[in-house]
């Protein structure tokens, strides 16, 4: 059971809505043009079940099987918004926005489940209800999040959800996933360290923020270095530091820094965030300086179910005869965490080619040839799951 | 297929043995009573062949099957050596040599291979030839590594090779067990910064070799936290920091520091040791001194193959009824040798709620000694089933 034949003959007409989402690329929740050409397409398969404006721009879709004996729901879930990144790919059907770009492939991501839908809506082979998910806002924004708590999982009933995401590196249509942590908890921190400005050629008479900030930098080393086991995972990147001045002659009053924390469990996010507040609080209060630290804990863990996870390697290795069931984990994060906190469910990698770009980068393109693979697993996740009766 | 009835019977002569062995430790290649103990004993039980002297004390015994048509050798090994710890544990037999202890359980390692070798003679109900090993230092000796090197491997014609350890913290007699990267790489770093020394009251004429030293320790942590994937594992560990003055008022001419890198993966050992030495010699160049790094490879990575590991737990069910996935141990294991030579496998028996390994009041659990012995046994017997 390889990659269904309808898909070959769908795969130029999924590619070309690919591009056009690919030109028009919105941010976060203000995804009008792209929800509406979303909404447009699933009418013209001939769903009636629409419902736009959840979570602002986020669009569900209900599509009934032939029968729905045992009131079965399954959930598959794709992103649609890009990224604030100037494209720099030089393609035909490059965005026209300057200043923003699908350089994640959510363009992709949308397009395949709009190609399994047209599949779905036509063939309707299956005893039960597949609910198709469109959000907004995975990049940053926290739109599966506002979409659960909408009430997504019970207003449509939803018993299993699955989603997919593009990986470059792995040749286009393999298939990669792993059970348990697959993706990170992504925190991020702000932190203000206030000294006491002066004259660079008085140091004595100021309390420099510069080199208690550069001694915080390197205390929070020792939480991947010392503190968290190291059978354990986590990431402490400072992105960003910032004086308040520019100049060459002044010792600056305040540092601001910010950066991010990666874990792949809770215990770990829980003494990362612990040892990250006390070595800035009391390094800062060592040089004679103070600190306040903001520490916003961002997306969870994505975490797969076990049970899940095989349901989607099988249907997986279905479509590509093969399928990598212990892909690494990957220190990135994933708003579908909130949706598998939500409900049992898995999120798996297709390949994007072994060659070209990664994701965030200007010169990233989703590749088309993964789409007859991606929208072959999402409708087998249906077949399979729900087998008409 | 439980422990087998005959360990019933021996567990006390062999708990017997394993409390002689705890009150003479010998530490590393040191191992001549304790060597020529159980060479004493395989001469008892009737081996076929014993040889001394492989890897300097280390002993090994052929036992051969009622028939060895099949042509297999399957190499069972135990270590022998003791830790320069003083023990606290009060026990009756503690170690009547003061800074020696077997606080690591080699000496019940030692009695339960010794036991399989009793009941492997006296039995011989399979077909094939087993080969016992007995090595010393493997706390750091590499004592596994001049067995190799003296070419046991290829001497017997073994062609599998199986190890056992004792595990503090899971339950007494049960078995856990991984297949590829178990135990780390371990290695050892030494550096020496040499600065300028000169009057604490005049830092500036000086290149202070111990600011030098503080900067390399926090740069250090940068391999851990900024170089090596985070999905991947590595400990870089600066243990000693040593001023060549212990003055109040002296700004030392130099600084010694010594540690440890443990990695799971010959990639990240490499990039560890490319790393450790480009800090140490840049920062100790940047502040105007110099560092001189010697970066030993010690044991490399233990990696356990497949279809032995398969096999190891399926005997280990056999005997206790399961077995479970062990998890990675950022320690090392001189077994590591053997098994690059040879595919194997290497499996933790529970040593029950006790305190850990190189811990003064750590004690082996003799209740451990029946599935030992019987793991040890059923490998032979169920890899080269009697015809």
């Amino acid at each position: 059971m390889p990659i269904k034949n309808r898909f070959a003959e769908t795969h130029a007409e999924i590619t070309g809505w690919r591009r056009h989402l690919h030109q028009i690329p919105e941010l976060q929740f203000d995804l009008f043009e792209t929800s509406k050409f979303v909404e447009e397409r699933l009418r013209s398969f001939g769903i009636t079940d629409i419902t736009t404006g959840v979570a602002k721009t986020g669009i569900v879709a209900v599509i009934k099987g032939k029968t729905d004996t045992a009131g079965r729901v399954i959930g598959l879930r794709a992103d649609m918004d890009a990224l604030p990144i100037h494209e720099q790919t030089g393609l035909e059907y490059a965005s026209q926005t300057p200043g923003k770009m699908h350089a994640c492939g959510h363009d992709g991501h949308t397009a395949m489940l709009l190609g399994a839908a047209q599949y779905l809506a036509e063939t309707r082979n299956f005893d039960g209800t597949a609910v198709l998910i469109f959000q907004p806002a995975e990049e940053g924004g926290g739109g599966g999040q506002v979409m659960v708590q909408e009430g997504l999982m019970d207003r449509w009933g939803i018993q299993e959800v699955y989603g997919m995401h593009n990986m470059p590196g792995l040749a286009a249509g393999e298939f990669a996933i792993r059970s348990g942590p697959l993706l990170a908890a992504t925190d991020e921190f702000v932190i203000t360290i206030t000294g006491q400005g002066g004259h660079a050629a008085a140091p004595h008479e100021a309390i420099d923020p510069n080199v208690a900030a550069a001694h915080v930098i390197l205390g929070l080393q020792s939480i991947a270095s010392r503190f968290v086991d190291p059978l354990g995972h986590v990431v402490v990147s400072v992105c960003a530091l910032q004086s308040d001045t520019e100049a060459f002659n002044v010792i600056p009053q305040t540092v601001h820094m910010r950066g991010t924390v990666r874990t792949l469990d809770g215990k770990v996010r829980d003494l990362a965030q612990e040892k990250l507040l006390k070595i800035v609080t009391a390094t800062a209060d060592a040089h004679g300086c103070v600190a306040e630290t903001d520490y916003v804990r961002g997306y969870p863990v994505t975490v797969n179910a076990d049970e899940n996870t095989r349901f989607a390697a099988e249907a997986a290795a279905s479509v590509a005869g093969s399928v990598i069931t212990d892909t690494p984990p990957i220190m990135a994060g994933e708003d579908f965490a909130y949706m598998l906190e939500a409900c049992p469910g898995a999120y798996i990698m297709v390949g994007n080619g072994e060659e070209g770009a990664t994701v965030h980068h200007p010169a990233y393109d989703f590749d088309d040839d993964a789409i007859p693979a991606g929208c072959s697993w999402f409708a087998e996740m249906i077949e399979q799951r729900m087998p008409a009766a | 297929m439980p422990v087998k009835n005959r360990f019933a019977e021996l567990h006390d002569d062999i708990t017997a043995w394993r409390r002689d062995i705890h009150e003479n430790p010998e530490i590393l290649f040191e191992t001549h009573r304790t060597s020529a103990l159980v060479a004493q004993k395989l001469k008892e039980f009737g081996c076929d062949e014993i040889v001394e002297g492989i890897g300097r004390t280390g002993v090994v015994a052929v036992i051969k099957g009622r028939s060895t048509a099949s042509g297999k050798v399957i190499g069972l090994r135990a270590d022998m050596d003791a830790l320069p710890i003083h023990e606290q544990t009060g026990l009756e037999y503690a170690s009547k040599t003061d800074g020696a202890m077997h606080a690591c359980g080699h000496d019940g390692h030692t009695a339960m291979l010794l036991g399989a070798a009793r009941y492997l003679a006296e039995t011989r109900n399979f077909d094939g030839t087993a080969v016992i090993i007995f090595q010393p230092a493997e706390e750091g000796g590499g004592g596994g590594r001049e067995m190799c090197e003296d070419g046991m491997m290829d001497r017997w014609g073994i062609q599998e090779v199986y190890g056992m350890h004792n595990w503090p913290g899971q339950p007494v007699g049960s078995f856990a067990i991984r297949p590829g990267a178990f135990f780390a790489a371990t290695d050892q770093f030494d550096i020496a910064i040499e600065g300028t020394g000169g009057h604490a009251a005049k830092p500036h004429e000086t290149a202070d070799p111990t600011v030098m030293g503080s900067q390399i320790v926090m740069a250090l942590q940068t391999i851990t936290s900024r170089n090596a994937d985070p999905v991947d594992q590595i400990v870089v560990s600066v243990t000693s920091f040593e001023t060549s003055s212990n003055a109040f008022n002296v700004i030392p001419q130099r600084v010694h520091m010594k540690g440890t890198v443990r990695t799971m993966s010959k990639e990240m050992r490499a990039l560890a040791e490319k790393r450790l030495i480009a800090i140490c010699e840049g920062i100790a160049t940047t502040m105007g001194g110099a560092a001189d790094v010697t970066y030993h490879r010690g044991y490399p990575v233990m990696v356990n193959s497949d279809a032995q590991t398969d096999f190891a737990a399926e005997v280990a069910k056999s005997v206790s009824g399961q077995c479970n996935d062990a998890p990675l141990v950022m320690g090392g294991e001189d077994f590591a040798y053997m098994l690059e030579e040879r595919p194997g496998a290497y499996i933790l028996v529970g040593n029950g709620d006790t305190a850990m390994v190189h811990h003064p009041e750590y004690n082996f659990n003799d209740e451990a000694i029946p599935a030992g012995c019987s793991w040890w046994a059923e490998i032979v017997e169920q890899r080269m089933p009697a015809s």
